[in-house]
Order: structure tokens, then C-alpha cells, then sequence
């Protein structure tokens, strides 16, 4: 922008004969500048509130074939079959045959339902949030209250990046350097053992044996992937056996599943988490920490009073932090693995709404597009719902502190 | 809470929490720097000149000889770079008027009025909807009543436009609304219409400040890879071409159009070694291009507040 344009430069004389030139003008056009421009103002507001109803009305017409057909069930109801399923009929459990000697089938219709998914989307959120929140509220509260002057622009430009890099960098850092970590084994793909096998980070990736089935007798290894250690310690304890089966049988670890997608979207929330936070905590007068401290509070006391003061702030910085997680797609469909299952082991892989969506949506067709469509009208009803609450609390929050 | 100083309980449980906090911040910014360091470390490892010069070669596995010499490598993703930055191109035609005009309504024309508050309020939802929604609509906008089912670039420039303008706008008015009001009642006092207040000050005032929304737009939509799956997909050819017959640059947009991040997903779930490491690279650029444009927010930032001050 050249300086002639700036304020400071323009002279009374030649804002004067503008505005002479557009008073002459007005008799003449249909429409003259002012008008137009607050015309398409005006327009592209009114655009903007069509957006959110396009988006709406498009979802909800796309997915009623789907609502028709399964109602409420579509909620509570886990089975995703696109294909039809040909039984033989069965009377008193005896299979029943026609007059030709063949066997009377039964067409089931393609069945759908989301209740895997949305398991798969609570689950791997909470994982995520019993991660960040500790993890992102004492951080907070470091940056705050304890971090040293010159490590704040430094930590606060790290945190703001990171909220920046694309969530596929997220997935392939997951795919590549999580997911084989959680595993163990020889998973790691080759070219990435040079990386495994640096110094610093060779115990990261360390991967000393090859096995397929893990043996809990095994404690000769010092490490050997997350899952794998887990099992060894854990694995025949009575209570806790249960969470490294499904339907009775043990699992194969494969590092791709509702743990880790858990994990990275525990990672991705954290700097969103702290950010906020960060802010929230910033925003608190300084009188009521002084307050608290001469009245002989130690460091935690007058913390639990900044943490107090601004809990509504916080409380919609996990809110914002839980959308991002809840809507995520592309580092949970890398590592979620993909299996529409609804498991009580963390270890299991599972699928999300937004996974389920990415995976499914291209080759769907008729009632499954439908369907799908009916899962992302889900998704954006959960989003503005999360939405909705955190920018509730952030306004209530300013006028009780205007 | 009084006296407590010289309680030993307090004062154990203040100095295990203060600990607690630095090592939580310690350990998040080792995570963040281990991700980083992962990216940066294999990223640029596996960085190639074919990655800018040349189109996936169709082969998912180098040919080579005996001596182990490449004969024939799988390509590079020369067409998936020229690709996104068209479609950011495209988006941005479309996305940052609507946007900023929308912003410039929001503070200028609207601020305390009836519609002010939900449209705000919108913006910042349309912020949070999951940009795989946004790829949905997409789809069932532009790809499958208008395209009859063909994968093309409009849908997707469409669909990234659609997660550019909420942010386009609140910045704008965030913005705008930093200019000092002094400024609109001296134009005005000089007898400048509305308009021409704020085309001839408010926004020349802004100036830096608006290019730093345009490019945090930019690079939110320049990493989004869930919209494009369902509208623009991805293609291994070269989406544009030059001849002599008019419009003389052809752009390929009604089929199914290269971008960076979709390819730099399926080389990732792919089986193949060496695409898996051309993810690794696409990620690095994608990365590159994301911080350059951080920093040069940073910097129109900066002095578009000097500016503001010095005038």
C-alpha cells in the first residue's frame, strides 16, 4: 500500500471535492458508490448466513432417505451392512426347502447403524481428553505463572505452530512413529530404523524382537513397544485380562487402533488446550493472585484461585479443544484402524464418525451415502452443540468479569 | 488459607504441583519438539529433485538395474504442488472478498445491530464445523447434481472457500475494529461518504493487519485434506497446459484435480516403501510452505502495528 493512501496524508481539499464529485453523482445513477458498497456488504453477510443454512438443508435432504428408513435406531443400533445378506429361512431352526428341493432364502436389505461410530468418536476423544486436560492446564499455568521471560515468545511461537501443522502431518507422524512405538515388533518399516536407531531416540523405537503373538513370559527385552509391555504386566492380571480381548480372544497388537488414535488426538488438542488456556489465565487480574499471596497462600493455593477464577474460560477452552477432537479426520483415520467394532479394549482397532466417513464415502452409494451423510449431519450437530457451549461460557464469562 | 506458609502439608503439596506444572509443560514441549523433530529429520531425509520435476510415473516400485541404478522411479508430485496452489488460487478468488466484505459489514456497517450478534455467532461456528462436513456438502453441491458424479476442481476450490471465509471474516472485523474511530469521524468530518471512508482509510489503516487473516485463511486451507477427498479427490496428471489455441493456459477443472495433501494421504497408506517416503517429503513442504507464511504473518503483523501507531 503506497503512502499516499494512508490517513495521515490524505488532504481536507481532495477528501472534499470527492465527496462533492459523489454528491453530484447521486441524482444521476441507479445506484452510486455508497449504496453499492454497503449493498454488497450486506450481501456477503447475508451469504455468509446462507452457508451455515445451505449446509444444514444440503445434510438433512441428503440424509432422509436414511432417517426414514431407520429412524431412532440409527443412534443405538451397531450394524453397518452394505451389502444385502441372503439366510435360509428357518422354521422351528430347521432350514426350509421349496418344492424343487431348493433351499428358501430370505434377502436381508442393507442395514446401517451408528452406534459403533459414535462409541468410536466418544472413546477416542475422552483418551484425548484425559491426556490434554492435565497435561495443557499445567502447561498453562507454567507459561503463566513460572516460565522465565525469554522462553515465553519461544514456547508460546512452538504451541502456535503446532496448532497450525495440518492434522495429516499429525497422521503420518502417528502411522510412522507412534503406531509402531505402541506396537513393538518389527513393524517399523526399514528406512525409518536409521531414525530409530539415533541415540537419542533409539529407545523411542527400540525394536529388539520379532513376534507375532506376545508372549507375557517374555521380560527378557527391555522394551518392546507400549502394547506388548502392557500385556506383560497386565495381561493375566483377572480384572484387567478382559481389556486385552475381544470376543474372548487375545489381540494381535497392531498399534492402529482406539488407543492410538486416542493418543493423537490427545497430541493435536494440546496446543489448542494450552493456547487458550494460556490466555484465560492471562486474563486474570493481577489483584486476585496478590489478594492470596499476602494472605500467606502458597504457590498451588493461589493457582487453585487463578484456576477458579477463570474455570468458564477453561472450561471452553476443553470445549474447543473436545470439537477439534470430535470432528478430526485424517490422523484418526491413519491410525484408528478401521474397524467398525465397538470393543472395551483400548487396544482393539475401532473407526470414528469422521474415519468412517473418509473411508466409506467415495464407493458408498444410495441408502450407505445416505447413511454416511446422516453421520456427518451428526458430526456437525455434535460440533455446534460443542461450539455453542464454549462461546456461551467465554460471553458469560466477559460480563462477569466487565 | 491464612498462615498456611507454615504449613508443612501446604507447602509439600504447593511445591509437588509447581513441579508437576513445569514438568507437564517440559513434557509438551519435548512431545511438540519430537513431532517437529520427526517431521523435519525424515521429511527433508526423504526430499528428492524429481519430488518438484516430475508427475507420478505410474510405477509404485523403481525399476532398476543390476548395479541398483534407478532406471525408472515412481515419479515425483510436481502436478500435486501445482494443483493445490490452484486450488488455493481458486478458493481464494472466491473466499477472501466474500470474507472480508462480510468482516467489513460486521464492523462497519452492523456493529451493534440485530444481525451483528448471530452473524458473528455463525462465523464462529462455520469455524468449528469438521472440515469433513464441509467436504460432504461439497459433494452433494457441486459434484454429484452439477458434475454428475465427476471428481472437479470447482467443488473442491468451493469447499475450501466455505472453511476460508468465517476465519476471513471475524479477523477482518477484529481488525477493523483496531482502527482508531477518530480516523472514520475525521473522514467523515472532511465529508467523505461511507463508503469512501472506508475504502480510502479504514482499510488502507488495516492493510496489514487484513493480509495477516488472508494468510492464516491460506495456510488453514492449504493443510485441509478431508475437503478434498470428496470434491477435487486427486489426479496424477498435470492440471495445466499451455498452447496456442485460446484461452492459450488450459486448466483441467472439471476432472478429478491434483492436490498436495489427498496425494500425500494415499501415499501414506499405500505399501510402498518409497511412496511412503514421498509423503514424508510432501509433508515437509507442506510444512515449509505453512511456516514461511506463519512468519510472514508475524511480519505484516508487526508492522501493520507500527503503522497504526506512527499515523
Amino acid at each position: 500500500m503506497s503512502e499516499s493512501t494512508t490517513p495521515a496524508s490524505i488532504s481536507p481539499a481532495d477528501a472534499t471535492s470527492a465527496a462533492f464529485e459523489s454528491l453530484h453523482q447521486r441524482g444521476n445513477r441507479l445506484l452510486n458508490g455508497d449504496q453499492a458498497m454497503a449493498m454488497l456488504c450486506r450481501l456477503a453477510a447475508i451469504s455468509v448466513l446462507l452457508m451455515l443454512g445451505a449446509l444444514c438443508w444440503v445434510l438433512l435432504q441428503a440424509s432422509m432417505p436414511s432417517i426414514r428408513q431407520f429412524g431412532l435406531r440409527f443412534l443405538y443400533t451397531s450394524e453397518w451392512r452394505a451389502n444385502e445378506l441372503e439366510v435360509p429361512r428357518r422354521v422351528d431352526g430347521k432350514i426350509q426347502f421349496d418344492a424343487d428341493g431348493e433351499m428358501i432364502v430370505d434377502v436381508k436389505p442393507a442395514v446401517f447403524g451408528a452406534a459403533t461410530v459414535i462409541w468410536g468418536t466418544a472413546v477416542s476423544s475422552a483418551i484425548a481428553l484425559v491426556i490434554a486436560i492435565p497435561l495443557s492446564l499445567g502447561a498453562a499455568l507454567f507459561l503463566v505463572r513460572i516460565a522465565p521471560n525469554w522462553l515465553r515468545p519461544f514456547a508460546s511461537f512452538l504451541i502456535e505452530f503446532l496448532a497450525a501443522v495440518p492434522s495429516i502431518a499429525y497422521g503420518i507422524w502417528g502411522l510412522f512413529v507412534l503406531a509402531p512405538f505402541l506396537q513393538g515388533g518389527s513393524m517399523l518399516p526399514g528406512w525409518l530404523q536409521w531414525a530409530g536407531n539415533a541415540p537419542v531416540l533409539k529407545w523411542l523405537t527400540y525394536s529388539g524382537v520379532n513376534y507375532e503373538t506376545p508372549d507375557p513370559a517374555d521380560t527378557a527385552v527391555f522394551f518392546r513397544g507400549v502394547e506388548p509391555m502392557l500385556y506383560a504386566v497386565f495381561g493375566n492380571v483377572p480384572g484387567l485380562a478382559q481389556f486385552f480381548q475381544v470376543d474372548g480372544s487375545s489381540i494381535a497388537f497392531t498399534g492402529r487402533d482406539m488407543l492410538a488414535g486416542g493418543l493423537i488426538l490427545g497430541v493435536m488438542i494440546l496446543p489448542i488446550i494450552t493456547a487458550i488456556s494460556r490466555d484465560v489465565l492471562n486474563a486474570v487480574p493481577r489483584a486476585q493472585i496478590e489478594g492470596s499471596l499476602a494472605l500467606g497462600a502458597t504457590w498451588w493455593q493461589s493457582s487453585k484461585q487463578m484456576l477458579a477464577y477463570s474455570r468458564a474460560g477453561l472450561f471452553s477452552a476443553v470445549m474447543l479443544g473436545l470439537a477439534r477432537a470430535a470432528g478430526e479426520t485424517m490422523a484418526v483415520t491413519m491410525v484408528i484402524g478401521n474397524v467398525n467394532q465397538i470393543a472395551m479394549s483400548p487396544f482393539a482397532p475401532a473407526q470414528t464418525m469422521s474415519s468412517l466417513l473418509a473411508n466409506q464415502f467415495n464407493e458408498a452409494s444410495d441408502i450407505q451415502r445416505s447413511a454416511l451423510t446422516e453421520v456427518a449431519l451428526i458430526l456437525l450437530v455434535m460440533s455446534l452443540l460443542f461450539n455453542v457451549v464454549a462461546r456461551y461460557l467465554v460471553v458469560g464469562k466477559n460480563t462477569q468479569s466487565a | 488459607m491464612a498462615l498456611s506458609k507454615f504449613d508443612i502439608f501446604s507447602r509439600t503439596k504447593s511445591n509437588v504441583a509447581w513441579t508437576l506444572s513445569v514438568s507437564f509443560a517440559a513434557f509438551i514441549i519435548f512431545l511438540l519438539l519430537l513431532v517437529t523433530g520427526y517431521l523435519l529429520v525424515l521429511g527433508a531425509g526423504s526430499l528428492s529433485l524429481e519430488f518438484f520435476t516430475e508427475i507420478p510415473s505410474g510405477n509404485v516400485v523403481a525399476t532398476r538395474d543390476a548395479a541398483g541404478k534407478v532406471i525408472e522411479g515412481i515419479g515425483g508430485m510436481k502436478q500435486a504442488l501445482i494443483g493445490t496452489i490452484i486450488l488455493i488460487g481458486m478458493a481464494s478468488v472466491v473466499g477472501v472478498p466474500l470474507g472480508m466484505l462480510a468482516g467489513i459489514y460486521l464492523s462497519e456497517y452492523e456493529a451493534g445491530g440485530w444481525l451483528a450478534t448471530p452473524l458473528r455467532f455463525i462465523c464462529d461456528v462455520l469455524a468449528g464445523v469438521p472440515s469433513i462436513v464441509v467436504g460432504i456438502l461439497g459433494y452433494e453441491l457441486l459434484v454429484r447434481p452439477v458434475w454428475m458424479g465427476t471428481n472437479n476442481a470447482w467443488a473442491g476450490a468451493a469447499a475450501l472457500a466455505f472453511i476460508m471465509v468465517p476465519i476471513i471474516a471475524r479477523t477482518t472485523e477484529e481488525m477493523l475494529r483496531l482502527v482508531p474511530n477518530s480516523f472514520r469521524e475525521a473522514a467523515i468530518g472532511l465529508g467523505a461518504t461511507k463508503a469512501q471512508t472506508i475504502r480510502q482509510v479504514v482499510l488502507p489503516a488495516a492493510t496489514g493487519s487484513l493480509v495477516t487473516g488472508v494468510m492464516l485463511a491460506i495456510a488453514r486451507v492449504a493443510g485441509e485434506t478431508a475437503p478434498l477427498l470428496f470434491t477435487a479427490l486427486n489426479s496424477k496428471y498435470t492440471p495445466i497446459s499451455l498452447d496456442a489455441s485460446f484461452p492459450f493456459v488450459h486448466v483441467a477443472t472439471n476432472n478429478a484435480f491434483p492436490s498436495l495433501t489427498v496425494q500425500i494421504f494415499n501415499y501414506a497408506t499405500s505399501p510402498y516403501v518409497e511412496q511412503n517416503k514421498q509423503a514424508w517429503a510432501g509433508i515437509i513442504v507442506l510444512i515449509a510452505l505453512i511456516f514461511v507464511l506463519n512468519l510472514a504473518i508475524r511480519f505484516a503483523a508487526s508492522r501493520s502495528v507500527g503503522k497504526t501507531r506512527t499515523s
